[in-house]
């Protein structure tokens, strides 16, 4: 997978490289600036900001990470829901598909919807820090910032595959309408050791990855709505790490 | 002339005696050794030996041993004071060839008491009789029903193994025994046991099982035939419910009861207390808890006396703070046996939550340090730049 992501994610980086590739894609000397490209946005993500905010607005390659972003995590989606598919077989038959149909697409909608959430967030808290720039800017280096939760969701889905089939699942019988009973069920599948494990270290991974993102939107805030680093910080670090704080309370509650 | 006449007269008589004389002395010199050479050569009674009131029979083979002269054979007769003739005596004549065998055959009754009887049969020559008295015995021993092993207790739907024996202590074979069980709510298997013929001073074991519905009691009857006259032994057994003072005895120890979010997890031995094998020993909740994956029910396995084995269970309970655990076993017929040992949830419980706390606060703590090292370094990389 990360081989694929660096293939093609990083073409249309820079300007540079999608007009040279479109003439004889696939030379040692685009790769590696593609690769430069790429990796600039992950450990120099004030050096790629930089030259980025010389450049007109696009929000093609933003929306192409946030949707590998998204698809990755619709991956993950189907694995943990499996349990819960397991669990409801007996008791809505038939219903196996539409239930892992309906949690992929949600996960993929939900996405993009924390996309323009978290886009929405930075730009109205940074207009309290008196920032310029237009919204699309905004949300184009909040896409950006989207790269490393591929990585994320990437190591997700590995863990996911390890403890997922340990998980033992409780079925609930056919025709059951006892809502004690499913919940029950319910309860006992989340508080499976293996579900409960695989909960926890999602849940740490997930922080760690968004971490890297919010270190790449503060950068990427600082040059779109031209604050300080410390205001950007602000803007940035004040939601998510409450919302951090939010996830590792409810993971202490588990 | 009157000497002549005297002495020819006496000549004639005497000559007269002379020849008739010796006619007597050669018929009775030629008869007598014919007649002694008939004989009783075997006499049999059936049956051998008789109850009192038995009817049967009795043969007497008589035989002529000449080898070239038949005898005349009149009147065979059996008589006894106590041993009562059935049929009639053999009132006719016939001949009986040389080397030749006749039976004659009574039907006869033992109306005497027990003991030692010896009645006559006898049979008329032309000049002489036959006399032959032959031992008869009435005895009224019976067969013998011994119960060899039986459990202490029976138990409702239990079944249970009997062992039996029978023996013969008579001094004759005994035919066609059979052994009927019967009896109120045994349910017997088998009811009925074909024995077949029993010899004088043997002994068979017959076994059988009960299943009782009820306290009971099961009615034992062994029929045979001696001869062709039926008789029967019986023997009640008493089928009585209760605890086995052997059975196999289950007892829960070093019990350990934890929980996560509602799911308890019960952990044990199981010691068999008791002097038989347990098969089978199974240890699972009984409401109000719920059996819940992955242990709804452990099977320890089998269990010798004095042997234990490890446990666990898992269930949700609600709000119970006692929640009853059940063994159950099987004895070596197959029979299921349960006990019921309560265990106390609140305490556990407690210490299950703290647990679950403990296992929970790990991740939790792992992410405020990284919260912490990534506010941190921000904070160090702002105070950085600004001077």
């Amino acid at each position: 997978m990360v081989g694929q992501i660096t293939y093609y994610i990083p073409y249309p980086i820079c300007n540079r490289v999608v007009i040279t590739a479109t003439t004889s894609s696939g030379s040692p000397a685009k790769e590696i600036e593609m690769e430069n490209s790429f990796l600039k946005i992950l450990i120099n993500p004030n050096a790629f900001f930089q030259d980025k905010i010389n450049e007109s607005e696009s929000l093609k390659i933003p929306a192409l990470i946030v949707l590998i972003s998204a698809i990755i995590s619709a991956a993950t989606a189907y694995l943990m829901v499996t349990p819960s598919v397991k669990m409801m077989s007996s008791m809505v038959a038939g219903m196996d598909t539409i239930i892992v149909l309906a949690a992929i697409v949600a996960t993929i909608v939900i996405t993009f919807i924390s996309w323009l959430v978290y886009a929405g967030v930075f730009y109205i808290l940074s207009t309290m820090f008196k920032g310029k720039g237009t919204f699309n800017r905004t949300l184009e280096i909040v896409g950006y910032g989207f790269l490393p939760q591929i990585l994320g969701g990437l190591i997700t889905i590995v863990v996911a595959l390890e403890y997922v089939p340990r998980v033992v699942v409780q079925s609930i019988p056919a025709g059951t309408t006892d809502s004690q009973v499913i919940l029950d069920a319910t309860t006992n599948l989340m508080h499976d050791p293996a579900m409960m494990v695989l909960t926890q270290t999602i849940t740490l991974i997930s922080i760690v990855f968004l971490l890297w993102s919010a270190n790449i939107w503060i950068f990427g805030l600082q040059h779109s709505r031209l604050l300080s680093v410390r205001d950007a910080a602000l803007c940035v670090g004040v939601p998510v790490v409450l919302y951090i704080i939010y996830t590792i309370y409810k993971l202490g509650a588990m | 002339m009157k000497n002549n006449q005297i002495f020819t007269i006496t000549c004639i008589a005497l000559l007269f005696c002379a020849v008739t004389g010796f006619a007597d002395a050669d018929l009775t010199q030629s008869l007598a050794p014919i007649t002694g050479k008939v004989f009783v050569s075997s006499t049999t009674y059936y049956p051998e030996v008789f109850f009192t009131g038995d009817k049967g029979t009795v043969t007497f083979d008589v035989m002529n041993s000449n080898t070239n002269t038949s005898v005349m054979l009149n009147h065979g007769s059996f008589s006894d004071p106590d041993i009562r003739l059935l049929s009639n005596t053999y009132d006719f004549s016939n001949p009986l060839g040389p080397l030749q065998t006749r039976p004659f055959t009574f039907s006869i009754v033992a109306d005497a008491p027990p003991g030692d009887y010896y009645p006559t049969f006898s049979l008329s020559f032309y000049d002489s009789n036959l006399y032959h008295k032959t031992l008869v015995q009435v005895d009224n021993t019976p067969l013998e029903l011994t119960l060899l092993d039986k459990p202490d207790t029976f138990a409702q739907g239990n079944k249970k193994t009997i062992y039996m024996q029978v023996s013969n202590p008579r001094k004759n074979d005994v035919r066609n025994v059979v052994l009927v069980v019967s009896g109120n709510g045994t349910g017997a298997t088998p009811s009925r046991s074909f024995v077949g013929d029993l010899a004088a001073g043997a002994s068979v074991p017959v076994n059988f099982t009960v299943t009782p519905d009820q306290p009971t009691t099961a009615i034992l009857i062994v029929n045979y035939d001696n001869g062709d006259n039926p008789h029967s032994v019986v023997m009640e057994i008493p089928i009585t419910f209760g605890v086995d003072k052997t059975q196999a005895n289950p007892v829960m120890s070093n019990v350990q009861v934890t929980s996560a979010a509602g799911i308890y997890h019960v952990t044990g031995d199981v010691n068999n207390a008791g002097l038989q094998t347990a098969y089978t020993m199974m240890v699972t909740s009984l409401p109000p808890a719920v059996p819940q994956d992955p242990y709804k029910n452990y099977v320890v396995g089998a269990l010798k006396s004095d042997d234990f084995g490890s446990f666990e269970v898992t269930f949700s309970a609600g709000n119970a703070t006692v929640v009853p655990i059940q063994l159950s076993f099987k004895d070596a017929d197959g029979n299921v046996y349960t006990s019921v040992q309560e265990v106390k949830l609140s305490a556990s419980s407690q210490n299950g939550s703290q647990a679950n706390a403990g296992s929970n606060m790990l991740p939790v703590i792992i992410g405020i340090v990284i919260v912490i090292l990534f506010v941190g370094g921000w904070i160090l990389y702002v105070r950085r730049i600004k001077k």
